[in-house]
């Protein structure tokens, strides 16, 4: 019986152990971590979501979108992740203290998602700085099939770090946008083209709210919502080799009755996807939240425990740096 | 040495006429006292398994034709994939892991088993909770946590469920016969007793006191790991030393090396949850502290691994002829592959290269199905026939059985670690786009999908079988269902 007592204690006592030292004392550690803030205590970051947002993740969950997607960036000695442009820096534990569901995910299937809401503003700087290779593709005349996967050339990583020769100055996005018809918050971008980039490299988050941001063909700028909902509707419409699925269930198609929606997806050379004359796809709420929660994925924000390769690289370094 | 291990075991045709031996009397009667409930246990289990399987394979498929029955929202690639898994964990895995404790807690107590409906219920209660959560992640109540996907109406089900099922096997504990409690009641007490406290932690941690940002995936796969290793890896390495020293009539080699293994066993891989958040967002410690843990693991793996190898000395050919023994040596030897793969993939330096890829996916599997499931249809081949009074019908159909799953997992675990490494090779090459990276992958994925077809058409043949020994058309002999016939005269049981 003696030995019974010691058995049953050991079972407990491994449990307890375990428990306290993987949950409870890194909770201790962790668990309670506040938002940081500047001397004046503006620039407050992170911030708790929008309402959207907050449904998003329930959708986001709920599709399983976190068996294939991570929402993590890795330190520069754990994998190519800074290097993919997945981020500016590591993700730190306050990244994440307003998240309703914390989905770091660990497969990737398709590719991380902890920024996807900044690379808008990326790409703006990007183009405003040393036009992208992704202009190569915009001259008019160009074929259904390549515009259809120009986007991708644009959103791919490996574009954005090679920094090819421009081969005209005036195609960086903005000037396009502004010249297509429609575009009426071309204007926002305007800026972006003509003066000199801003240094400061958190973005201004209003354009990341720039749905309506287009390329020269008409299509939606990579990552921004227009381009997100075109995605989730039909990933092969934008990327034909993506094995993503369909979400086609969070639209609907309906008969356009009197003015288009605004939020009508915009099938811009592909014609495949586009829904016969007088029907539009609408997003459903769902997919609205959705949108906005992939749109407030945005860890650029500097912190102070996660050293940014971006900002340090033109400040003085404190020490060496490799 | 131990009260069980080398009892030769009577073949079951005599059971019901011999009376002279008292021990043949009381382990008849202790068998027919768990008739009810552990073939409840079984039937829901193989149902759930089957339906696992259907959905695995739909989920493996639509990873390379995505345009598969897309426009359904309960088909979603997202949404099958959580529920097969679940299915494979909660539906199949722990009902028929249930189902083998209980037969073998009523055998190593030595006493009937008491409150057979309690059980029942459990059992029902168990399966209304898997049905539940199951139609909860159709539907898309998806809790957004892996392994802990079912929603609250169903996971409080399976807890409640879970509660009659412990208490009826504390009850059963309390009430055994002798003192000496084998090797195998450890590893049952322990992981009934696991089991509710990692469940009711991760509950509370997640979803009543939800703590704050990344705690919540620590907790998670504190959780998921403990679940694997806790819970199915107790469950299967307690079967293992049963099942081995039976079948080939002889004792544990040592049973001072399986007490050092237990508790090493439960000490080290209770802290190995962080390895799967390597270079996350956490304190260097906690990853480390996994890490540390998982290379430890080796010594309870070593230890494990020899005192079976050391029993088996000798009696290896046995495996030509029982089929417990094949499916059982083969779940025990990829346990040490397991835990082995396991340490490389923790490893910073091999992390770096395959965290985020269908390597963690093969690793599971190779966990929950390689060496938990195989285990588990070794018991089945060993107790279903002592339950119903009739031996299995067709050995062709058991040698299928175990081909098509030894070659399906086999060729699954291989085609997701290689393929893993490739497409992690890939994604670590920033200058490679990254549709390459998933590009690199895909045919390993459609040769996954052939892995599929050999485990469906095996487990469709594993519950034909079962089915007939549960309608009674199983065999009467007085011998039991050997894969070849008997050349000599073998020394051991069945």
């Amino acid at each position: 019986m003696k030995g019974l007592q010691s058995i049953f204690l050991g079972i407990f006592g491994i449990f307890g152990f375990s428990w306290l030292g993987m949950t409870v004392v890194p909770n201790l550690q962790i668990g309670s971590l506040n938002p940081q803030s500047d001397d004046e205590g503006t620039d407050i970051y992170p911030m708790p979501a929008s309402g959207m947002a907050l449904h998003g993740a329930r959708v986001y969950a709920a599709n399983g979108c976190l068996y294939c997607h991570t929402q993590q960036v890795r330190p520069e000695y754990g994998g190519s992740d800074l290097d993919r442009k997945w981020g500016e820096r590591r993700s730190a534990p306050r990244d994440y203290i307003f998240e309703p569901i914390v989905m770091l995910g660990n497969m990737r299937t398709g590719p991380d998602l902890a920024n996807v809401g900044h690379r808008p503003a990326l790409q703006e700087k990007g183009a405003a700085a040393a036009p992208s290779p992704a202009a190569g593709a915009s001259p008019a005349p160009a074929s259904g099939a390549t515009a259809g996967t120009s986007p991708v050339a644009g959103a791919s990583p490996a574009g954005a770090v090679s920094p090819a020769p421009a081969t005209s100055p005036a195609v960086a996005a903005s000037p396009a946008t502004a010249a297509s018809p429609g575009a009426v918050a071309g204007a926002s971008q305007a800026p972006a083209g003509n003066a000199p980039a801003p240094t400061a490299s958190a973005s201004p988050s209003t354009m990341v709210a720039n749905v309506n941001a287009l390329t020269s063909e008409g299509e939606p700028l990579p990552y921004t919502a227009a381009w997100h909902h075109r995605h989730l509707y039909n990933p092969r419409s934008i990327n034909e080799d993506s094995n993503m699925p369909a979400y086609r269930f969070l639209y609907q198609k309906r008969r356009i009755g009197g003015v288009a929606s605004p939020d009508a997806i915009n099938f811009a050379g592909a014609p495949n996807d586009q829904p016969a004359a007088g029907w539009e796809i609408v997003p459903s709420y769902d997919a609205k939240c959705l949108v906005a929660y992939l749109m407030s994925r945005d860890q650029s924000h500097p912190l102070k425990e996660a050293k940014s390769a971006v900002v340090a690289a033109p400040a003085p370094a404190k020490e060496g740096q490799k | 040495m131990n009260p069980t291990a080398g009892t030769q075991e009577p073949p079951l045709g005599d059971m019901e006429v011999t009376t002279s031996d008292v021990d043949r009397v009381e382990r008849a009667l202790i068998d027919a006292s768990t008739r009810l409930p552990v073939l409840v246990f079984y039937a829901s289990a193989v149902g759930w398994l089957l339906f696992a399987t259907l959905f695995g394979f739909l989920t493996s498929i639509k990873m390379h034709s995505p345009d598969l029955l897309t426009n359904v929202d309960w088909l979603t690639w997202g949404r099958i994939r959580p529920a097969h898994l679940n299915a494979l964990i909660y539906g199949w895995g722990s009902m028929v892991g249930m189902g083998t404790s209980i037969w073998l807690m009523a055998r190593l107590c030595r006493t009937t088993l008491r409150h057979p409906l309690l059980l029942i219920t459990g059992a029902a209660f168990w399966n209304l909770g898997v049905l539940m959560g199951i139609i909860g992640v159709l539907i898309g109540d998806n809790t957004g946590y892996e392994w802990l996907e079912f929603p609250g109406y169903s996971a409080i089900t399976l807890f409640v469920a879970y509660l009659l099922i412990m208490t009826w096997a504390l009850i059963m504990f309390r009430y055994r016969r002798r003192g000496h409690v084998y090797i195998t009641q450890w590893y049952l007490l322990g992981a009934f007793l696991w089991f509710p406290w990692l469940y009711a932690a991760a509950q509370t941690m997640l979803f009543i006191v939800p703590v704050q940002g990344v705690m919540q995936a620590a907790v998670n796969w504190w959780f998921a790991n403990g679940l694997l290793f806790l819970w199915f890896g107790s469950i299967g390495l307690g079967t293992a030393y049963y099942m081995i020293p039976k079948v080939i009539g002889r004792p544990v080699h040592s049973y001072y090396l399986a007490t050092i293994g237990f508790w090493t066993f439960a000490i080290f891989s209770s802290w190995t949850g962080m390895m799967r958040l390597i270079d996350g967002p956490f304190p260097a410690w906690m990853i480390t502290a996994s890490i540390a843990a998982m290379i430890l693991s080796v010594i309870p793996v070593a230890t494990v691994g020899l005192n079976h190898h050391m029993t088996m000395q000798g009696h290896f050919p046995l495996m030509r002829y029982s089929p417990t023994l094949r499916f059982t040596v083969f779940g025990a030897i990829t346990y040490t592959a397991f835990s082995i793969v396991g340490v490389i993939i923790s490893l910073r330096s091999m992390a770096q290269i395959v965290h985020f890829t269908e390597v963690s996916m093969g690793w599971t599997y190779m966990g929950l199905y390689a060496f938990f499931t195989m285990v588990m249809f070794g018991s089945m081949y060993y107790i279903v026939p002592r339950l119903v009074g009739r031996e299995w019908r067709y050995a062709t159909l058991i040698k299928l059985h175990f081909w098509g799953s030894a070659y399906g997992i086999g060729l699954m675990v291989l085609l997701l670690l290689v393929g893993g490494f490739v497409q992690g090779l890939s994604l670590n090459d920033p200058t490679l786009p990254f549709d390459e990276t998933t590009e690199s992958i895909l045919p390993y994925l459609r040769g996954r999908s052939l892995s599929w077809i050999l485990l469906t058409v095996s487990h469709c043949i594993f519950a034909f079988h079962f089915g007939l020994m549960l309608l009674g058309f199983g065999r009467t002999a007085s011998l039991p269902t050997f894969l070849n016939p008997l050349e000599e005269k073998s020394e051991g049981g069945h």
